[in-house]
This record gives structure tokens, C-alpha cells and sequence, in this order.
């Protein structure tokens, strides 16, 4: 009888925190359907007619799309990077135990608690002609998250057994092979880890690009949001509308992939 | 026979290309930017700048609104640091149990960590400003006097901003709270039962110490955090109004976009100092009592 008044407890105390989280949704979700008049005024109210058109004019207007694509490139391109350079480092730091391996280890330490040089980053990139490129953020992103690639990568291969290397080894594999065909198969946990991690982390990211893609162009998808608020700030509909497109596929993907989503980030922020 | 093998299978080459992209663009930067920071480097004479001593150093450390943005970034570390971390922890009791939708909730309170803060400084930007959501239901239940520009007045940017801080990320000490507490075995709990411990003296005896881990990397995890923020101060009030909101990273962007990068780049080397020296004092005293419990 206690049990049950405890866990109705629970669950209204749950629910009235949730209304928190609920609310700057609901406001956004149901402003994006008002008319321009009705937005003036915000609150939660149903809109007097769904405007669809909202929508339609903000992808009209292009620049969202571009933002995704950018995005994408950029996302794909360094967590493909981060992964490659990670797994490789991690497997040679952990399988070659000697000075220069311990040494290699405790470099890439230095890089999680060190902080990003921004400004000396721009003008590397410049010298570098890479100012504004695709090439030149990926490069960067990879540069910044390699190190706790790394780390969980090395730690990861400390516990699958020499045996597996050994085997492949006599069977004749050469190190691309045994590096590709038998270890990364094994690896596959934390190599999700370190895609999830990754991968939300580029996606997210507001101060490099910020500092590195001036041009309007190449601009990712929380630059483009800011920017189209910048010029409709007084239009809260079509800016509920593009917050809207762009919160809803990395929702949805949440929900599907949560399960490695939660445990991803919270295994690798214990590890890291 | 042994190293030789290993020379062979795991040749130290296959890590050079990762080597190499890690060091040109990250650690070089950090050593050239600690190298200008003592140069009166302007974005109008960039390949010229000449030596200038300690001087960027001392006129940041006289600068008034620098001052302010060191305390601004302590304040606001600190304080989403105590909130995050509790806040955290009682959500992590509350839904740690079975009950029905407790997985939904955790869902639901981890939702915002996955959003980008830009977007994030958005929605609250429209629940904050003068006409903004807040004060319109504040106006309709009757309380027109507490209305304000939130976002606009001085001590009430820099609460929201931290509000919004600990709104976004609370789920996030959660999920590793969570990840403490199932580690902890039954057994503990049930032999104090036996003995007729109170729930209170349960959580304070066997819950509170066992946790002492997870509270080490949710501190440590969230001060560094705090002490990085910039998205979110950008995206809400981009240091204002006045200066009042301005922190340490915002401040470095500023003297960037004014093309000082020699002052800019000295206020990120002391904030990457401050970072390093926070972060291993706390560490090293959080650890100290992991051993002790």
C-alpha cells in the first residue's frame, strides 16, 4: 500500500518536472504553425490555423539546406577521420609497449585537459590555405577529439586478448589486414561510443566554425539558425519553423539510437 | 622474436598521419598562440608582430571588463557546477527506481544534452525577452510587477544563462548518477534494512560514499564546461547588456573580431591556465576523499 502512494509520488513529482522540458517545445512547435500576428504574442495557445507555409519558406529560402549539407560533410568527414586515426593509434599504443609508445600516450593526455587555441587556429589556416574550407574544419574537429579517441581506444584494446592478434598473425595477416579485418570487427562497442560522442559533438558545434567559416556558404546548421534569426528576428514564426526543421531529425535519431546515445556519452565521460 | 614481431605487425608509422593532423592543429596552435601573447600581433600587421614583453598580460589583468569576465566565468562555473551536480543527483533518485514511465522521463531529461546550444539560446531567447513567453503568462496570471526584461537587466542575464545552463545539461549528471547508483549492490541496502536503518541514514551511510565516483567526474566534468562556456553566453546575450555577461571565452572572441589577436591570445592562454590549475586542484581533492570513504 506504502509502495503504491510511493511510486504515484514519483510519478507526479516526474511529471511536473517534466513540464520544464516540455514547455520551450510546445511553444516552439506550436508557434511554428501560427500566423505572423498571432506569434507576436507568445504563449501556448493553439494556433487559429495550422500555417503550413511557415515551412515552406524557410526551406525556400535555402539557406537551411545548405546548413545541413554542410553540416553533413563536416560531421561525416572528421568523425571518419577521428575513428581511422583513434582505432589505428590506440591499437599501436596498446600492442607496442615500449618508451616511444608510453610517450605517444601521454602526448595525446596533454590534449584533454588543454584547451583550444582559437585564434592561433585561424591563422594557421591561413597560412595553410585552408581559411574557409570543408578540409580545413574537418582537420581541426579531428584534431580536437582525437585525443579522447584515442584514450578510449587504447583502453579498449588493453582488454581483448593477444591471442586474437597472435592467430592472424601465423595465419599470415600483414598489419592493415589484422588491423581491419580482426580487431576493428571486436572493437565495434567503442567505436560506437566514439561515433555517437563524436559525431553529436561536431554536429553541435557553434565556436569553430564560428571562428574558421566566415563565408556565408559554408555555414553549418547552428550558424545558419543564428544567422536566419538574425534577419527574421521579428518574425518568431518562420524562426519556430527553421528551429523546428532542425531539431526534429536529431530527435528522432535520439529516440531510435537512444539506448547508445545515453551510454556512449555517459561511458565515455567516466572513461575520459 | 617478441619485439620484432611487434615492430612488424604494429608498425609505429600506421599512427604518423593521426600524429601529425593532431599536432598541427591542435598542439602547434597552443604553443604559437603562448608565443604571441607576448607580441602586440594585429590582424592589420599580421606577419609583423613585434615583442612586447608581459605588457598584453598587465593591461588584461588592469582591464576592467576582463576582471569582470574572470568573475563572471568563476560565477557562473560555480554555481552550474553546485546545481548541475545536484539537480542531477535528485533527478537520478527519482527516476533510478521503477515506476511507471520512468524511462520515458529519463528520455525526456537527457533530451536537451543532444540539442545544439545555439539552438538551445534560441528558445530561451524567445521565453526571455521583453515580449517573450515568461512574461506573457506572468501578465496573465496577475503578477504584471515581476515581469522584466530578463534577459536585458543587470544580475538577471547572468541567472538565466546559468538557469538555461543547468536546464540543458542537468540530465546529463543524471545519466551518470544513474550509472553510480546501479553499480551499487543490493546487498548493502538490504543488511541495513536488517538492521533497521532509516532510509535517510541508508542514502547518507551507504549511498553518499559509494557514490563518491560518479561525483568526482560530474564536478570535474562540469567545471571544465564552466569554465569553457561560450555558446551559450553568445547565443543569449553576446556579453551584455553592458558587459555584465561577458566571460573569459566571449572576451577572447571580442578582442579577435577587433583584431587584437596578440591581447586575444594571452586571455585564452590565462584562461587555459585557469582551466588546468581548477580542474587538477579539484581533482586532486575529490580523489582524496574516494580514498578515504
Amino acid at each position: 500500500m506504502k509502495k503504491r502512494y510511493v511510486k504515484l509520488l514519483r510519478t507526479l513529482a516526474a511529471l511536473l518536472i517534466s513540464s520544464v522540458f516540455f514547455i520551450p517545445i510546445l511553444m516552439m512547435l506550436l508557434g511554428s504553425f501560427k500566423n505572423q500576428n498571432e506569434v507576436l504574442h507568445l504563449d501556448l495557445s493553439l494556433p487559429a490555423h495550422f500555417e503550413i507555409q511557415n515551412y515552406q519558406h524557410v526551406l525556400s529560402t535555402g539557406s537551411i539546406l545548405r546548413g545541413y549539407f554542410n553540416s553533413f560533410i563536416i560531421t561525416v568527414g572528421a568523425v571518419i577521420l577521428i575513428l581511422l586515426f583513434g582505432a589505428i593509434t590506440g591499437i599501436i599504443i596498446s600492442r607496442r609497449k615500449n618508451r616511444a609508445t608510453k610517450c605517444l600516450y601521454y602526448y595525446y593526455l596533454f590534449g584533454l585537459t588543454a584547451t583550444m587555441q582559437m585564434v592561433t587556429t585561424y591563422t594557421l589556416m591561413i597560412d595553410l590555405n585552408l581559411s574557409g574550407s570543408y578540409l580545413g574544419v574537418i582537420l581541426v574537429f579531428a584534431a580536437i577529439n582525437l585525443p579522447f579517441s584515442v584514450m578510449t581506444f587504447s583502453s579498449f584494446v588493453t582488454s581483448v586478448p593477444r591471442e586474437i592478434d597472435e592467430a592472424a598473425l601465423i595465419d599470415g595477416a600483414g598489419p592493415l589486414t589484422l588491423i581491419f579485418r580482426i580487431l576493428l570487427p571486436i572493437m565495434r562497442p567503442v567505436i560506437v561510443t566514439n561515433l555517437i560522442i563524436a559525431a553529436i559533438g561536431v554536429w553541435n558545434n557553434f565556436q569553430v566554425p564560428l571562428y574558421l567559416m566566415s563565408s556565408a556558404k559554408r555555414m553549418t546548421i547552428p550558424m545558419t539558425v543564428f544567422n536566419f534569426y538574425g534577419l527574421y528576428a521579428r518574425s518568431w514564426n518562420y524562426v519556430f519553423a527553421a528551429l523546428t526543421i532542425t531539431i526534429l531529425p536529431v530527435v528522432l535519431l535520439y529516440l531510435c539510437l537512444q539506448k547508445y546515445i545515453v551510454e556512449g556519452m555517459t561511458a565515455g565521460a567516466v572513461k575520459g | 622474436m617478441k619485439s620484432k614481431n611487434q615492430r612488424t605487425a604494429y608498425p609505429l608509422w600506421l599512427a604518423g598521419p593521426g600524429l601529425l593532423v593532431y599536432s598541427l592543429f591542435f598542439i602547434v596552435p597552443i604553443f604559437t598562440a603562448f608565443g604571441y601573447s607576448f607580441t602586440n600581433w594585429n590582424l592589420d600587421h599580421m606577419h609583423i608582430a613585434s615583442w612586447v614583453g608581459i605588457s598584453n598580460f598587465v593591461s588584461l589583468l588592469k582591464d576592467e571588463i576582463f576582471l569582470r569576465s574572470i568573475a563572471n566565468t568563476l560565477i557562473f562555473a560555480l554555481f552550474t557546477t553546485f546545481f548541475k551536480t545536484l539537480i542531477g543527483l535528485l533527478l537520478a533518485l527519482l527516476v533510478v527506481k521503477k515506476f511507471p514511465g520512468n524511462s520515458i522521463f529519463r528520455t525526456l531529461f537527457y533530451l536537451p544534452c543532444v540539442l545544439s546550444t545555439m539552438i538551445v539560446g534560441l528558445l530561451f531567447t524567445a521565453i526571455l525577452k521583453q515580449d517573450g513567453l515568461l512574461n506573457n503568462l506572468l501578465n496573465s496570471l496577475g503578477l504584471s510587477s515581476l515581469t522584466r526584461d530578463w534577459l536585458g537587466s543587470y544580475g538577471s542575464a547572468m541567472a538565466w544563462i546559468i538557469i538555461v545552463e543547468i536546464w540543458m545539461w542537468a540530465g546529463f549528471s543524471m545519466f551518470i548518477f544513474i550509472s553510480g547508483l546501479q553499480a551499487i549492490s543490493k546487498d548493502y541496502y538490504e543488511s541495513a534494512q536488517l538492521e533497521g536503518a532509516t532510509s535517510w541514514q541508508q542514502f547518507r551511510h551507504i549511498t553518499m560514499p559509494l557514490l563518491a565516483p560518479s561525483f568526482t567526474v560530474v564536478t570535474t566534468l562540469n567545471i571544465t564546461g564552466g569554465l569553457k562556456v561560450f555558446d551559450l553566453v553568445y547565443a543569449l546575450t553576446g556579453g551584455g547588456p553592458g558587459f555584465d555577461t561577458q566571460v573569459l571565452s566571449t572576451y577572447v572572441y571580442r578582442a579577435f573580431s577587433m583584431g587584437q589577436l596578440g591581447r586575444s591570445s594571452a586571455a585564452a592562454i590565462l584562461l587555459s591556465i585557469l582551466v588546468v590549475a581548477i580542474t587538477f586542484l579539484l581533482n586532486r581533492f575529490l580523489k582524496s576523499r574516494e580514498v578515504e570513504t
